[in-house]
């Protein structure tokens, strides 16, 4: 009797293991904002994109203060003018980006023709190369300045990451990326899960884990600790070799479909970048 | 006279050092081809490579393989091969356990403190 | 005659006996002291056991609280084996520990490991 009351446990837990593992784009984002909810049930949903700080309050306090006179601000101007200037043949981004400065909302997206997840740094160096120009670096320097510009022209825009039905593969990128969220890597054995949802509000030694919801809504960020504005692939590789992993490329396959991934995760937020973080 | 000494004395030296030096290079090179264990560090660190592109051809690279396979050539090319042979089978072990990590999880699964979260 | 020099002999034998403990006790619960001192350095260690990055433990500043504070391990853990085994591979009692494997990942070695078990134990 007890033998087949574990055995039926157990292919319960397989049906469950197997049914959440499967779930679909909606479900995960349902369940995300529930556990968030559940574990931080006084912070409301828009303060989200505020990351940490929307549930540190003593660090809030500082960050507020530096929001003041955001150390962003020199990017955004630089921005601006990368993005007027014209390039060798005359042309500029908007030729690229006819609806731009204000299109970081449109990305990152599923470009069915290229069969992969367009981000937006990535989309600009296409533009770039169209042009006859040298693409950007991925992690520091002047497409900090570009994105910041953009980010800051795009505040307020609504997250609303598509998973297009009509292409198989956009959903497989998506599942890809959520099984990067999820996998444990590195000497430390951690997966993002470990600390961004399962622990996070708890403290790493005077470090507070931060949400994952909201991840995405701000970049590029300065960070104190950077000295400079960085990328939000350039923020994943510091996490992975934190925890002892050999990071990936910038806009590799990995990274993008883990921003596709935590991106949707987002739907609904409002982009509130540049950011400026500890 | 006493010139002439001192010429000659530098010329000995001279000498004397150049040979020396050959023979302390013949000494070398002989040492190194005979010194089983150079063998030994070549094998363990090609052996070190081989696992971590394992680990790396699953996404499961660690952060310092890579360097202490780097730092154990350049031991074994100072004629340092015990501690390069150390540091080669930790890179190899490294690459072992960062490929079973990766293939261990090969699988989706999703934790059990978010389980609960998609029902209903 | 013979008696009470076996006596004193024995007398004798007993105050060596006794001088020797001496001797040695001290000498021994110096060792144990340094090498509890060792296990704590590792545990502390942010480039070793970097305990405190999750756990509060009594003499260490600023620690984290991921995982529940280091006190009473006597009582949590009777059985110095069952910790020892926590701290080489905390994933065989719970495959979603956020505690690193610090044996089975060997991000300490055997003898790190032994050393922190007994400082950890001794909290």
């Amino acid at each position: 009797m007890n033998k087949v009351i574990k055995s039926l446990v157990a292919l319960a837990l397989a049906g469950g293991v197997t049914m959440t593992a499967q779930a679909s784009p909606e479900q995960d984002r349902a369940a995300f904002v529930k556990y968030y909810k559940d574990r931080f049930p006084e912070v409301p949903m828009e303060e989200y994109p505020n990351g940490v700080y929307a549930i540190d309050k003593v660090g809030r306090e500082n960050w507020e203060a530096i929001e003041e006179f955001p150390p962003y601000e020199p990017f955004i101007d630089s921005g601006q003018e990368m993005w007027e200037k014209p390039f060798a043949n005359g042309k500029t981004y908007k030729d690229c980006f006819p609806d731009g400065p204000a299109i970081a909302a449109k990305y990152p997206h599923w470009d069915k023709k290229k069969g992969m997840v367009v981000t937006l740094p990535l989309a600009l160096n296409e533009c770039r190369k169209a042009n006859g120009e040298k693409p950007l670096k991925y992690k520091k320097g002047p497409i900090n300045d570009l994105l910041a510009y953009i980010a800051y022209e795009s505040r307020g825009q609504k997250i609303d990451v598509k998973i297009p039905e009509d292409d198989p593969r956009a959903l497989e990128a998506y599942e890809k990326g959520k099984k990067f969220y999820f996998t444990r890597r590195g000497q430390l054995n951690f997966s993002c899960a470990s600390c961004h949802l399962q622990n996070a509000g708890m403290r790493v030694r005077t470090e507070i884990l931060s949400p994952s919801l909201g991840h995405v809504t701000h970049w590029p960020t300065y960070r104190s600790k950077w000295g400079t504005v960085g990328t939000l692939h350039r923020r994943f590789t510091g996490c992975n070799k934190n925890i002892r992993a050999k990071p990936f490329k910038a806009q590799g396959e990995q990274y993008r479909n883990l921003e596709y991934f935590l991106t949707y995760m987002s739907n609904g937020l409002k982009l509130n970048g540049p950011g400026s973080r500890k | 006279m006493m010139r002439i000494d001192k010429t000659m004395t530098g010329v000995a030296l001279a000498l004397a050092l150049m040979l020396g030096g050959g023979v302390a290079m013949a000494a070398g090179t002989d040492a190194k081809a005979a010194d089983p264990k150079a063998a030994e560090a070549a094998k363990v660190i090609e052996h070190a490579e081989m696992a971590r592109k394992r680990a790396a051809s699953v996404d499961g690279e660690w952060r310092d393989t890579a360097k202490f396979i780097k730092k154990a050539r350049a031991l074994a090319k100072e004629g340092k091969y015990d501690a390069a042979i150390k540091l080669a089978k930790k890179a190899k072990r490294q690459g072992e356990l960062g490929y079973e990590q990766a293939v261990s999880q090969e699988k989706l699964r999703i934790p059990s403190y978010f389980q609960s979260y998609y029902s209903d | 005659m013979t008696r009470s020099n076996t006596k004193l002999a024995l007398a004798a034998g007993i105050l060596a006996v006794m001088a020797g403990q001496l001797a040695v006790v001290p000498g021994a619960a110096a060792e144990g002291n340094s090498a509890l001192e060792e296990g704590k350095k590792l545990a502390f260690s942010r480039k070793k056991g970097n305990c405190l990055a999750c756990h509060m433990i009594e003499g260490g500043t600023s620690p984290g609280n991921v995982g529940p504070p280091l006190i009473a391990m006597k009582a949590r853990y009777p059985d110095r084996a069952k910790l020892r085994a926590q701290i080489w591979d905390a994933s065989q009692a719970n495959p979603d520990t956020a505690m690193v494997l610090f044996g089975r990942y060997q991000v300490l070695t055997e003898k790190e490991i032994d050393k922190v078990v007994d400082f950890i134990w001794s909290l």
